[in-house]
């Protein structure tokens, strides 16, 4: 057995032309589960009655199911009960015409959303107190403030981990593999279940998943060389050990790096 | 759901799961264990500016960092066997095609977390103030013991809660370890659904006991931190 | 006693010392002024090798060291004969106070825990701390801190004691306890270099006052020539700027 280049390429280029599914799972839940995860953030941190004990309950809850786990549940569960509810629905659809892939966008939104909540809530209690009531003194209202003065804020302190939480999302989008969806890892085997060439497949996915957390990374270097320039002079001070403590506050997120 | 989910079954099929975590747990122990010392190293590699290792070290953890753990496990079990497979059949007799997958996942596992944990550790004892260090040294000290002392003793307040979460982070990884075959607790309620085609009791029963003994952990490694944490600094 | 010559220092392009030579004889208390970025506290870490001098020698004792050639053996000389009091205390955060003044005493002078101990609450006593051995860093005033810092120091008995604005991270209220203990002290007769932007303290307690500015010596003096009848222009216009500003502390 030799590490055959030839069979590597072909399985670069599947991968490549496989990519698009794997980078649309990752963006769109992205997108998604920083919107339902900020709404869920600010309502912790208001401590809206009832609403706030239950998120805090669900989210310690979920975080304790691993992402693979939750997707080899998910499409269990839509298998067996699929038949039955389009008996009803009178939906005429077989279940193999049906792209398993909503399942993933459902495992991967429900993660990220509880990950990215807890995140955006540290950012909230990143922001001076006296911000509020700077808003306020000068008569805005609670969705003014939070709107021009303190989501502005939150940004800078929240780049460095979304960053991290992106190419996390990028790497947990592999997981869907397991319920047969051609992403990046999937589209490069193809080749290599023709050639019984699977280290050349599995390399090719690295290499390919390397390329866009790369890319990934570069474009968050830049963005955080262009936002938070208000309080460049802070991190001059103590840039080091906040920028460690961060990086430590950010491993956080390994649980769901799969 | 209540034609799909069966109780009975679920009592029936659930102590079969769990008697499979041995496998799991084995694998957060050999994994966390290995994947410290590497840590160690990895971080005072990035610490001293040794140029040409420094950029090496830098290349695996972004490789680390930057690929799914799935895929580098995959190229553990396929890879390690054509480059070492040799060497390891004439030098000690061992054909390592015959070796258990379980050690291909540990290797996987220790690599990766030599990036993830070597990144913790160095963000740790780069946090302590350089005054400390200067301090040290103004009453004498070596860099030996200036290190060991004090630096060190300090950095660990830092790294309990990060190495916690790392811990339980691979607990839940080790879900990934049935994709090779190997017998765990999601591989375990797998083969149970195929012996008996109910399958969604065996995955309950898995969910149960990664949410339960995931808390259990992070509730452990909050005690400590909270022990650690209650005196100084 | 400590003679230190054409030291320089550059960070970058940026070159922060330029040429320093001082002399500091036995027993002497040499208090260095300046503003800030003069230099002073830069050349005050060079000789403790906190920071790494580009150029220079120091006469340390009987010993003639090169900063260019300095070897490991010569850099543990001079710390373990002098000692070094921080601008932010720089106690050590994992230990207690006693713990932080024994740490030299065991670890470097190598002695047994039992004198270790004993010493080190002599120390602290002295300091007026007799209250405070077991509490953490973090557990006491800032002034309480910079006490440990200078027990720390002294009971090492150092040949030296380096002095890095010792008051200036102090709320206003707890500098006079501090400058107490230092002329306390500077009275032992132990040798003594302070960086400091603390007048009245370098007027009653200085042997020699040294002005720096931009890297370079200006002046130096007794503390009545140089704050009486400064020679140089640069001197006389940092002093008469601290001195318009002095009475606004007193707010």
């Amino acid at each position: 057995m030799v590490f055959k280049i030839s069979a590597f390429l072909e399985s670069f280029l599947s991968a490549i032309k496989y990519a698009h599914v794997t980078i649309e799972l990752t963006a769109i839940s992205f997108v998604i589960s920083l919107f339902l995860g900020l709404i869920i953030a600010t309502i912790r941190h208001f401590k809206v009655k009832v609403l706030s004990q239950i998120f805090a309950a669900f989210i310690t809850i979920y975080m304790g199911l691993p992402m693979m786990v939750a997707i080899v549940l998910y499409n269990l569960i839509f298998m067996t009960c699929y038949p039955d509810i389009a008996l009803k629905l009178h939906i005429n659809i077989p279940i193999s015409e049906i792209n398993p892939i909503f399942i993933g966008y459902f495992a991967l939104i429900m993660g990220y959303t509880c990950i990215l909540s807890e995140s955006i809530r540290g950012a909230y209690r990143g922001v001076a107190n006296v911000q509020f009531e700077a808003g306020y003194s000068i008569g805005m209202t609670k969705l003014q403030t939070l709107r021009r003065i303190i989501l502005p804020q939150m940004v800078p302190i929240l780049l460095p981990g979304m960053q991290n939480s992106l190419i996390g999302l990028l790497k947990a989008s592999n997981l869907v593999s397991a319920i047969s969806i051609i992403e990046i890892m999937n589209g490069a085997l193809l080749p290599s279940v023709r050639y019984y060439s699977y280290l050349e497949g599995y390399v090719a996915a690295a290499l390919v998943y390397w390329i866009i957390g790369a890319t990934i990374e570069i474009l968050a270097h830049y963005l955080e060389g262009r936002v938070g320039n208000y309080n460049k002079k802070s991190e001059y001070k103590t840039g080091r050990t906040e920028e460690s403590i961060d990086r430590i506050k950010r491993s956080e997120e390994k649980l769901w790096q799969a | 759901m209540g034609s799909y989910f069966d109780f009975e079954r679920f009592l029936f099929v659930f102590p079969k799961v769990i008697s499979c975590i041995g496998v799991n747990l084995q694998i957060v122990a050999v994994s966390m264990f290995f994947g410290t010392i590497l840590a160690v190293f990895v971080a005072l590699a990035r610490l001293k500016p040794i140029p040409v290792l420094r950029e090496i070290i830098s290349v695996y953890i972004s490789f680390m960092r930057g690929t799914p753990l799935l895929v580098q496990m995959m190229i553990a079990y396929y890879g390690i066997p054509l480059l070492l497979s040799d060497v390891f059949l004439n030098v000690f007799g061992i054909n390592l095609n015959r070796l258990d997958s379980v050690i291909f996942v540990e290797i996987a596992i220790v690599l990766n977390e030599g990036a993830f944990l070597g990144e913790i550790f160095r963000g740790a004892i780069s946090a302590i103030p350089a005054v400390q260090k200067e301090a040290a040294y103004s009453i004498g000290m070596t860099g030996a013991q200036s290190f060991f002392r004090i630096v060190l003793p300090q950095s660990f307040k830092l790294i309990i809660p990060a190495y916690g979460i790392d811990l339980v982070g691979v607990f839940q990884n080790t879900s990934l370890v049935f994709t090779l075959g190997i017998v765990d607790l999601l591989g375990k309620a797998k083969t149970l659904g195929a012996a008996t085609g109910h399958t969604l009791e065996g995955y309950i029963s898995a969910t149960i006991i990664y949410i339960a003994l995931s808390l259990i952990l992070k509730g452990f490694f909050l005690t400590v931190e909270r022990k650690v944490y209650s005196y100084g600094v | 006693m400590i003679e230190l010559k054409g030291v320089k220092k550059s960070f970058g392009k940026h070159e922060v010392l330029k040429d320093v030579s001082i002399k500091v004889e036995e027993g002497e208390v040499v208090v260095i002024l300046g503003a800030s970025g003069s230099g002073k506290t830069t050349f005050l870490r060079c000789i403790n090798f906190l920071e790494k001098a580009d150029e220079g020698t120091m006469q340390f004792g009987d010993k003639t060291i090169d900063f260019k050639t300095a070897k490991k053996n010569e850099i543990l000389h001079v710390r373990r004969h002098s000692a070094f009091v921080f601008q932010n205390y720089g106690l050590f955060a994992n230990k207690t106070a006693l713990q932080n003044v024994m740490e030299g005493l065991t670890q470097v002078q190598k002695k047994s825990k039992a004198e270790a101990e004993k010493i080190a609450k002599e120390t602290l006593d002295w300091v007026g701390l007799s209250d405070r051995y077991d509490y953490y860093p973090s557990q006491l005033s800032g002034g309480q801190q910079q006490r440990v810092g200078i027990a720390r120091a002294i009971a090492l008995k150092p040949e030296v004691i380096l002095f890095d604005e010792p008051t200036s991270a102090l709320d206003p209220e707890l500098v006079g306890e501090v400058l107490d203990l230092i002329k306390k002290v500077a009275q032992m007769g132990i040798t003594m270099l302070v960086v400091t932007h603390e007048m009245s303290f370098a007027q009653d307690v200085a042997d020699k006052v040294i002005f720096m500015d931009a890297g370079v010596v200006v002046e130096e003096g007794k503390p009545d020539e140089i704050f009486v009848n400064p020679k140089e222009e640069r001197t006389r216009q940092f002093l008469s700027r601290i001195i318009s500003l002095e009475p606004m502390y007193n707010i």
